[in-house]
């Protein structure tokens, strides 16, 4: 008798908790690294939520929208875990998270609880190949980068050879296979070396002077910024002549203000977002709020993809799932970055272009699309 | 390039890099010859080094030290750094070691475990969780040397490593507290017997081997340009395998050690499979164990320590 009435004490006491929370409160998750070498990233994709949050105001129905913070650590394993934490405490939507690896992972168990998943980051094109319905993406594909920066050596660069270095990570090993396919397939410029070094390490200095040695027109450097500002310098202490071309991981305040001298000259893509009065008024409520003088790029497309999640459950009335997933596809979103409407994947139609660094800034320098000069 | 200066290039990589991995290889070496602990909070007083670094670097050169006293500068940086990190080790030995050290060596291991995630965890609250730039003020220029680049802050940092471990070894062969080291580190039991004071002896070797990895963690920053508060995870763990590979509680093992693991990693990353580099690293440790145990120049369990 005893045992059944503590049983019975234990099933209100759940029900009654989860009841309390699902009338009231909207629970949005973010995944993303909070520790380890990527947690610059993470926090930037953390704070993009949470300024959303903050400008959004009250959404109907609800009586207070709050953010629960996953730390994905960049590590599929844990962000597995951070994601079935998220689900276990309620989250109602998940934005997340920044590396594909951790990514890919973590959609399985949001996918079977039926939450709808918006990466800020994640562009390994194989995340919305998967045939999942609840799962968006904001940033472009990494066919589409490696597309472009192929585009770019060929056209712009006119580069015969080219060498890959990558960290062996998913977006990393992946951006630099596509690379090597499209260069392959137009066979205008061949791939002079692969290299590979290992996420952490701080000295790259075997591969660089490697590479030196058969000094390649071109050398991508796909890998995350960490690794990236380090390379940079590297590059020239060693005197490597050929030009440098890095990826939307890289393009990252961080870079310019590690790599400091270093960075100038460097080619990177990212794509382009127009610059209107919203997104202007975004970095400065962003700085504001954090006590920061930069935003980091990622905070762009979190951002926008709480504001839009906001908008979307305003709209219908709810973060059901299917109802949610309907009215987020079927709408045109107005975002900081760009215009926001997704295709029957959940994938954007946005463009990279080319960049590159000038006088400590990242200024926009040729349109693959068109082929000319911005 | 040609290959003459490729090799040249590459073997001044591997020498840099394996100086940088001996300094910190030391600190763990003093410290398992003297009490027989694997110091596991060295790899973040090695990174502590670094941030107080890049703190004071970073001040003088507001300040406009860098161009005016540009020697002195230096010399306070290391010499803040170095002092600093020696307290703190001092304070680590003092808080997490001292009070276990009757008891049995995995209360030790587990409390050394627990220091090394207690600061790196500090360091994270109290810096930040992304990279901090250095001050680049050894700049990009570097002297060529037939076809080979050397930046002249690679130069003073080689030199100040072989410096720093010349006097390491004057300092424990040549003076009464090096003396004192070396028996405590053979008997304990009878060095204190002698009249040796053995736990000044202990705190000595804990501020002389953080003290070093300092040192390591403000020349990493001026040359790779950042630190993290992680940072001192990887090279804690290649230093880690340099000292085991040179006969883990002998001196100049742990500088052999850190040498071999330069020269294995940029020698596997310049002529074979880059992807490949730490596999190669930690076979060759495994291979060296398996055949001599007591690592390169480590003496059986039994004998003669530091």
């Amino acid at each position: 008798m005893k045992k059944a009435a503590i049983i019975g004490l234990c099933l209100v006491l759940m029900w009654g908790t989860t009841g309390m929370a699902m009338a009231k409160t909207l629970n949005l998750g973010t995944l993303s690294p909070l520790t380890g070498p990527y947690a610059q990233d993470g926090t930037d994709i953390k704070q993009g939520v949470q300024t959303a949050v903050e400008v959004f105001g009250p959404v109907e129905g609800f009586d207070k929208v709050e953010v629960m913070p996953g730390d994905s650590a960049c590590d599929g394993g844990k962000a597995t875990m951070a994601a079935n934490k998220l689900i276990n405490s309620g989250a109602n939507v998940v934005i997340g998270a920044y590396c594909s690896s951790a990514t890919e992972p973590a959609q399985i168990p949001l996918m079977e609880a039926k939450i709808v998943m918006i990466t800020p980051a994640s562009t390994n094109e194989r995340l919305t190949q998967k045939g999942y319905k609840y799962f968006f993406r904001m940033p472009p594909r990494d066919d589409v980068q490696a597309w472009s920066t192929v585009q770019f050596l060929e056209k712009k660069l006119q580069a015969k050879t080219v060498a890959l270095i990558d960290d062996k990570q998913t977006y990393t090993a992946g951006l630099a296979a596509n690379i090597k396919r499209f260069a392959e397939e137009n066979n205008l410029v061949k791939i002079a070396a692969h290299e590979h070094i290992t996420p952490g390490d701080s000295d790259f200095t075997a591969v660089l002077t490697k590479i030196k040695s058969i000094n390649p027109d071109a050398v991508y450097m796909s890998v995350y910024q960490p690794e990236g500002s380090k390379m940079i310098q590297q590059v020239r202490k060693l005197g490597l002549t050929s030009a440098f071309i890095t990826e939307d991981a890289v393009y990252h305040p961080k870079f310019l203000e590690v790599g400091g001298p270093a960075a100038e000259g460097v080619y990177l893509t990212f794509a382009k977002a127009p610059d209107t009065p919203e997104r202007q008024e975004f970095e400065k409520t962003y700085k504001e709020m954090w006590k920061v003088d930069s935003v980091g790029s990622y905070a762009y497309y979190a951002y926008d993809a709480a504001m839009m999640v906001l908008a979307a459950i305003k709209k219908c009335g709810t973060f059901d799932a299917d109802t949610l997933e309907k009215t987020l596809r079927e709408n045109t979103w107005q975002g900081v970055t760009g215009e926001i409407k997704f295709d029957d994947k959940g994938d954007r139609k946005l463009a990279h272009i080319v960049w590159i660094v000038k006088d400590n800034k990242f200024v926009s320098y040729w349109d693959p699309l068109t082929g000319k000069d911005l | 390039m040609d290959l003459t200066a490729l090799l040249l290039q590459q073997m001044v990589n591997a020498i840099f890099l394996g100086s940088i991995y001996a300094l910190i290889a030391l600190g763990y070496t003093m410290v398992y010859g003297i009490i027989e602990l694997i110091n596991f909070a060295h790899g973040e007083l090695f990174t502590a080094g670094a941030f107080i670094g890049v703190i004071v670097l970073s001040a003088l050169q507001q300040a406009g030290w860098v161009e005016s006293h540009f020697v002195l500068t230096l010399i306070i940086v290391f010499g803040l750094a170095m002092a600093y990190v020696a307290v703190l080790g001092v304070a680590v030995e003092h808080v997490a070691y001292k009070p276990l050290r009757n008891s049995s060596r995995l209360s030790a291991l587990l409390s050394a475990l627990g220091m090394s995630i207690f600061l790196s965890n500090g360091m994270m609250l109290s810096q930040g969780v992304s990279d901090r730039a250095y001050p680049q003020v050894f700049g990009l220029q570097a002297i060529e040397i037939l076809g080979a680049r050397i930046t002249k802050g690679q130069i003073f940092i080689i030199l100040l490593a072989i410096a720093l471990m010349v006097a390491l070894q004057l300092f424990v062969h040549r003076t009464r507290l090096g003396k004192a080291m070396r028996a405590t580190a053979q008997n304990r039991t009878m060095a204190r017997m002698l009249g040796i004071d053995i736990d000044q002896t202990i705190r000595i070797t804990f501020m002389i081997g953080p003290a070093l990895g300092a040192a390591a963690g403000v020349m990493v920053g001026l040359f790779y340009g950042a630190v993290r508060f992680d940072m001192g995870f990887i090279f804690m763990i290649k230093a880690f395998a340099a000292a085991i590979l040179g006969g883990i509680g002998s001196i100049p093992g742990a500088m052999l050690g850190g040498l071999i693991i330069g020269v294995i990693e940029v020698g596997w990353a310049a002529f074979l499979p880059s992807a490949w580099k730490d596999v190669t690293t930690f076979t060759v440790l495994i291979l060296v164990l398996y055949l001599k145990p007591s690592g390169l120049l480590g003496e059986s369990v039994s004998e003669v320590r530091v």
